[in-house]
């Protein structure tokens, strides 16, 4: 499945293999080929590749690049498809044909799945798709995806045993015929391509001085390298552009096509998305709604989480004090409370959160702000050299770094993919809202302390880490990874309606997730971390608990760390909790219940806040003033204390430098932050 | 405010891209809104633009009603 960006391939797709792949109103949601299966209608299997979308053959970024080389037959992991399903848009005929014109060239059975013919249709443009049909010579099947729409004749089309290869007459301009046939040559004697493909790959490499450049694709034979040199020196010398004359030349084929196939009923005046936009990308109201949106965000996981949260937190308080008088006193008893229930508890409580969280972000994402929001960041991300484009994976961050890190395979610019790469942990994700709420609450317990203050802390949060990645980037930009400013060109799609089965879908998704971490990782991480609090033994049985940890493996390391983090106003206690939420933030509050768990009363099971509010220092100062709390909180915004991110870092960028560079620069920057805050906070009588 | 795009200029692999989506020599464009990042509007497609990529688009403007 190919097609321009947005055009609805992954809705399409989702609805032929069953599967659930992301889908999105902005363009760039796919960024790596997803393999589903369907079924014939025969009952044949059918293997169905979804694509990123793409404008052209001619990539200009990594997620194209994945769509042209599976095209050409250039990746080694999938091999060539048989068919290939042209997704357009039919709201915007013209602009989508430029690729399937491409594709054409491929000389494979292509379908063409003409899709949104409801946007169409809204805008006054009739499509005749048999007047199409018969113009190309390829099946061309009306569809709504959104709707299931023409999803039967689709299938009904893919299950043909034979399919009629395009009837797809366009000259190469004769000046360039010449060349095409001679790098075509080469590429089937040297490079071993099937001849149709190697007419299309020449054509592209001979027009697009970008087809070698990105990664990840096979590097061609010295033969066909040398003749494309020639051919390039030859044409820079005489000064035509042939690759405008190419794309000229396809255009006037289309217009061509499509002077019989369209129809206007009527010509359409602004629509109800221009009217929208006037508000919403306008240069100061754009950022009055930015503003409440995140204000709205905020205060909804303040106030509306509050009840499931408190249902969630008496349900667990219940069943540890069951647990506690069903069970004999003992080791095993301890390991339940204060291990499993005290760790996997402690951060269950924070799903509420979560779920709204995800919520905005499927808000955001399924209407079309998210492309707005770019244009809207485009202005101050300038400031710091990259542009509005990157926005989107950031803003994907407040999520999660991780599906943000791969957004970024949208960015043309290697130097700025990177440069986002880096800062993209910076934004303050999920995993970080239960360190910040504990910390929060541990800061403010009164009932009586106004929402709006809680809110303001948490929006501070936020805002330190959004400039901490905008610094951050200026700062890359100019030293490390200095580029021109590079140029943007961003589609701004229609606005649709929020489909709420599919945000509601994508919560549950991410909130089963939470559980799964919270039942496989955090628990994994709190029992052994209840052992290395509960071993060895101290000597005298009759130990109060809290020298037991003190003496305990755990304690030892704890200690060990201390005066690496003292001079912030952190105990060993809280250093074992950074060390372990070094495998994902939110095990900071599971490891904080464990540890405080296992050194509260017997019988105690109050809720973690008070639990970390009534801990002192041996001298009987309190451990967590509002000032450490406030310092932890910074220490969160900026450390780099997740390992998939790392993982997925590695990934993308291909190497182990810049992960291990962005856990120092993170690291390091939260450290030195911390260091500041926290001894002028001192020196301020805090 | 309604203009026809008469020459792009500035880096090669971008005009590239730029005319393929359309938006090449003798393509109408409407400027819907914005001063540094600007809002085009091009057969029927809203596109968004920043300073450097707006400034290699030479356009002319059409008297009202040339359309
Ligand atoms: N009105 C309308 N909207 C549709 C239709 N098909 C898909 N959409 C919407 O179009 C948007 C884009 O859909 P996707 O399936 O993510 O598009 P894509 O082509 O996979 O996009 P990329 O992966 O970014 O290239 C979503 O908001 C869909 O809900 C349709 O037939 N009509
Ligand atoms: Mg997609």
């Amino acid at each position: 499945m190919v097609g321009n960006p947005n055009c609805g391939k992954t809705t399409l797709f989702n609805a032929l293999t069953g599967l659930r792949q992301k889908v999105g109103n902005y363009p760039g949601v796919t960024i790596e080929k997803k393999i589903g299966e369907a079924f014939s209608q025969h009952g044949r299997p059918m293997k169905i590749i979804d694509l990123p979308g793409a404008y052209s053959l001619a990539a200009r970024s990594p997620d194209e690049a994945v769509t042209r080389d599976v095209l050409l037959g250039r990746r080694a992991d999938t091999p060539q498809p048989d068919r290939i399903i042209c997704v357009i848009d039919a709201s915007n005929l013209e602009r989508n044909l430029y690729l399937v014109h491409q594709i054409l060239d491929l000389g494979r059975p292509v379908i063409i799945a003409l899709n949104m013919m409801d946007l169409a249709a809204g805008n006054g443009t009739r499509i005749d798709h048999a007047k199409l049909e018969d113009e190309l010579g390829v099946p061309v099947i009306p569809c709504e995806a959104i709707h299931g729409r023409g999803l039967v004749e689709l299938r009904l089309a893919m299950s043909r045993a034979e399919l009629p290869l395009a009837r797809h007459s366009w000259d190469v301009p004769a000046p360039i015929a010449a060349a095409v046939a001679e790098l075509q040559a080469s590429l089937v004697d040297t490079d071993g391509r099937p001849p149709l493909i190697a007419r299309a790959e020449a054509l592209l490499l001979l027009t697009d001085f970008d087809t070698l450049g990105v990664a990840g694709s096979t590097p061609l034979s010295a033969r066909t390298l040398g003749l494309l040199n020639v051919w390039h020196e030859r044409w820079k010398g005489q000064g035509t552009d042939w690759s405008a004359t190419l794309i000229k030349g396809r255009y006037e084929a289309i217009n061509h096509l499509c002077r019989d196939v369209i129809r206007r009923t009527r010509v359409s005046g602004p629509s109800l998305s221009d009217r929208v936009d006037a508000v919403l990308v306008h240069s100061m109201w754009g950022w009055v709604f930015f503003g409440a949106i995140m204000v709205a965000l905020f205060f909804s996981i303040f106030s509306l989480a509050e009840y499931p949260m408190n249902w969630i937190d008496g349900w667990i308080a219940a069943l540890g004090t069951w647990v506690q008088s069903a069970m004999a006193p003992g080791d095993l008893r301890d390991l339940l409370t204060d291990g499993v229930i005290g760790g996997v508890g402690g951060i269950v409580i924070f799903l509420p959160q979560i779920l709204i969280l995800f919520f905005f972000v499927g808000l955001l994402e399924s209407t079309g702000y998210m492309a707005r929001a770019a244009f809207l960041m485009d202005r101050p991300m300038s400031k710091v050299g990259l542009h509005g484009k990157s926005f989107i994976p950031l803003l994907g961050s407040y999520a999660c770094a991780i599906p943000g890190i791969m957004a970024t395979r949208t960015i043309e610019n290697a130097k700025d993919r990177l440069v986002t790469i880096l800062v993209a942990p910076l934004m303050s994700c999920s995993a970080r809202l239960p360190v910040y709420l504990l910390m929060i609450a541990t800061l403010l317990p009164s009932e009586t302390v106004p929402t709006a203050t809680k809110v303001g802390i948490m929006l501070g949060m936020y805002v330190l880490g959004t400039a901490g990645a905008f610094g951050f980037a200026w700062l890359f930009k100019r030293t490390l990874l200095r580029s021109a400013p590079a140029l943007m060109i961003l589609e701004l799609p229609p606005y649709q309606p929020p489909r709420f089965k599919e945000i509601l879908r994508q919560m549950l998704e991410r909130g089963w997730l939470f559980l799964k971490n919270a039942g496989t990782i955090i628990l994994g991480i709190s029992i052994v971390l209840w052992f290395l609090t509960a071993y060895p033994k101290h000597p005298d049985p009759a130990v109060t608990a809290d020298v037991q940890i003190a003496a305990s493996y755990a304690g030892q390391a704890g200690h060990l760390i201390e005066p690496l983090i003292k001079p912030l106003g952190f105990d060993w206690r809280i250093g074992i909790g950074l060390v372990t939420s070094f495998a994902a933030r939110e095990v900071f509050v599971s490891s904080m219940g464990v540890i405080f768990g296992v050194e509260g009363a017997e019988d105690d099971m109050s809720p973690l806040r008070d639990t970390l509010r009534s801990a002192t220092w041996p001298d009987g100062a309190a451990l967590f003033t509002p000032l450490v709390c406030v310092v932890l909180m910074i220490y969160y915004v900026f450390a780099m204390q997740c390992m998939s991110t790392i993982a997925i870092v590695k990934r993308e960028t291909n190497s182990w430098r810049w992960p291990l560079f962005q856990v120092a620069y993170m690291t390091g920057t939260a450290w030195l932050v911390c260091f500041l805050v926290y001894q002028a906070g001192r020196l301020a009588g805090y | 405010m309604t203009g026809r795009v008469c020459r792009l200029t500035g880096d090669e692999s971008f005009c590239q891209r730029i005319r393929e989506m359309g938006f090449g020599e003798a393509s109408l464009v409407t400027k819907i809104s914005g001063h540094t990042t600007s809002l085009c509007m091009v057969n029927g497609t809203r596109l968004a633009l920043n300073h450097d990529a707006a400034r290699c688009i030479l356009v002319e403007h059409l008297p009202a009603g040339a359309r």
